[in-house]
């Protein structure tokens, strides 16, 4: 099971939590909004990204798995 | 009212693709108004020209737009089988009827063909409807127009009309307005309008093929898409397939003439076509305001044909041929358009809200000549932000339009920045750029 960070971008309102909690998954652009990294989420980052995830006030962020 | 054939050929020849099975002659514009066109197929003449409209199986269908390749023509240029199965599929999986969706919302300023379209041959295009409808399994059967279309609203309401009254065989169709914005015929506001939400475009995790309309599997379609699945459905009687031809809106010396040509025609018989005379023009905007600028010297050879120009880097998108006389300025152009894109967001996502006017004021600079080398490359930088950044691909045309520009107009790019005069500043605007609220 492989895993990659996703946003809604309607959702999403540049609160950059995601960025202090995943720094080295999420960076953010000239407006504050975020830039996730592509490639797939070995372990430990997918831990990095749960955290991000859970912690998004807006519920943007999300894990899409496949099997 | 006279029957008119479909196929136009010798009889002394091979029986070819009629050069213009849509469109009998080219449709001008003399401004936004539709009033200029009386032409209309009426159920009785749509029958007399095309025949009955065939029912056939949905594999038999498939077959059909597989054998042909047919593409969406609202922009996309997808695949109609691959997005047909997929609901089709869906339908099946989930035991849940399908939404069919006739798109006419013609949001794109410079675009009439679907309007044209609707107005020459409404029964043809209410027919690919049918059989679409049919074809996926489909439980809800809409056409969207945009509200300020009363002209084709009309044209829509009495068709359908007609063939309530003929008894037709097909599922019943509803007609639905919404907002004429630049971004409603969007195909995810689309779904998102239908499901009682506005219409703007939505962020989709699942494709509205499989998850659409309050989760039914959804099908969008461009009404030039279905006209020529109402073509190819009778494939067996006319031998048209409806594949081989492309409705483009051709806008020369500011006047927009919708005109039917060949893949084997290049971009300079479509221009001619579409009534442009005289010195050839130094560039066209291909595609649409989210297409792309391509110098005359390179783009007059090109065939209108969607796998040469991706080949090239380019693509029909809606049909757009905008071409630019050799007196008018590019950048400037590029900036009223870009200045419009920015205002038609729908103010949703982040990179788009903000990285729309960032692009579009930096060009604005450039074409005062208030514009350095360092914003020029901020400009480089939040297209790379911006684009692929978005619930829709608003953003991605805004930026390539822009960057295609800067490729295309790149003398003038250095003209303006040093401050020397550019000839084309006092040229009236030659791009349609509607009034944003």
């Amino acid at each position: 099971m492989s895993a990659r960070l996703g946003v809604d971008p309607v959702a999403c309102e540049g609160v950059g939590m995601c960025a202090h909690l995943a720094p080295e998954l999420v960076r953010l652009d000239s407006w504050g909004y975020p830039i996730l990294t592509a490639r797939e989420l070995d372990g430990r980052d997918e831990r990095r990204a749960g955290q991000a995830v859970t912690g998004c006030p807006r519920r943007a962020l999300f894990l899409d798995r496949r099997g | 009212m006279t029957a008119r054939p479909p196929v136009l050929h010798l009889a002394s020849e091979p029986a070819p693709e009629p050069c213009r099975p849509l469109l009998e002659a080219p449709v001008r514009f003399a401004d936004d108004h539709l009033g200029v066109l009386h032409v209309r197929d009426h159920l009785d003449e749509h029958r007399a020209a095309f025949g009955r409209r065939p029912r056939l199986s949905a594999d038999e269908v498939l077959g059909l737009l597989d054998a042909t390749a047919l593409t969406g023509r609202g922009g996309g240029h997808f695949p109609v089988a691959r997005k047909w199965r997929t609901t089709r599929d869906a339908v099946r999986a989930t035991g849940r009827t399908a939404v069919v969706v006739a798109n006419a919302g013609e949001g794109e300023p410079a675009s009439a063909k679907d309007a044209a379209l609707l107005v020459a041959r409404p029964h043809l295009v209410l027919d690919g409807l049918a059989t679409a409808a049919e074809t996926v399994g489909a439980g809800d059967v809409v056409v969207w127009t945009h509200g300020d279309a009363h002209e084709l609203h009309r044209v829509l309401a009495g068709a359908l009309a007609e063939r309530r009254a003929a008894g037709l065989v097909e599922p019943s169709v509803r007609l639905v307005s919404g907002p004429g914005r630049y971004l409603s015929g969007e195909a995810s506001a689309v779904v998102r309008a239908l499901s009682g939400g506005p219409a703007l475009p939505e962020f989709r995790r699942r494709p509205a093929a499989v998850e659409g309309v309050r989760g039914r599997p959804t099908v969008v379609n461009n009404v030039e898409t279905l006209a020529r699945v109402g073509l190819l459905a009778r494939s067996g009687a006319t031998g048209a397939t409806g594949a081989g031809t492309s409705l483009l809106t051709v806008l020369a010396a500011r006047r927009r003439t919708v005109v039917e040509v060949p893949a084997t025609a290049l971009l300079a018989d479509a221009a001619r076509a579409g009534g442009w005379h005289g010195a050839p023009p130094q560039a066209v905007l291909l595609g649409g305001y989210g297409g792309s600028w391509v110098p005359w010297s390179e783009a007059a050879g090109l065939r209108v044909d969607e796998v040469a120009l991706r080949e090239a880097g380019l693509s029909l998108g809606a049909g757009v041929l905008a071409l630019l006389p050799a007196g008018a300025c590019g950048l400037a152009e590029t900036a009223r358009v870009s200045a419009y894109l920015a205002a038609s967001s729908a103010r949703q996502c982040g990179p788009c809200v903000f990285g729309l006017p960032a692009i579009s004021g930096v060009v604005e600079a450039l074409v005062r000549g208030d514009a350095r080398k360092a914003d020029l490359r901020r400009l480089q930088r939040f297209a790379g932000e911006v684009s692929g950044r978005g619930a829709c691909h608003h953003p991605d045309g805004a930026v390539r339009m822009t960057l295609s520009a800067l490729r295309t107009f790149a003398g003038d790019v250095e003209r303006h920045r040093r401050r020397r005069p550019c000839a084309g500043v006092d040229h009236p605007p030659v791009l349609p750029v509607p009034v944003t609220p």
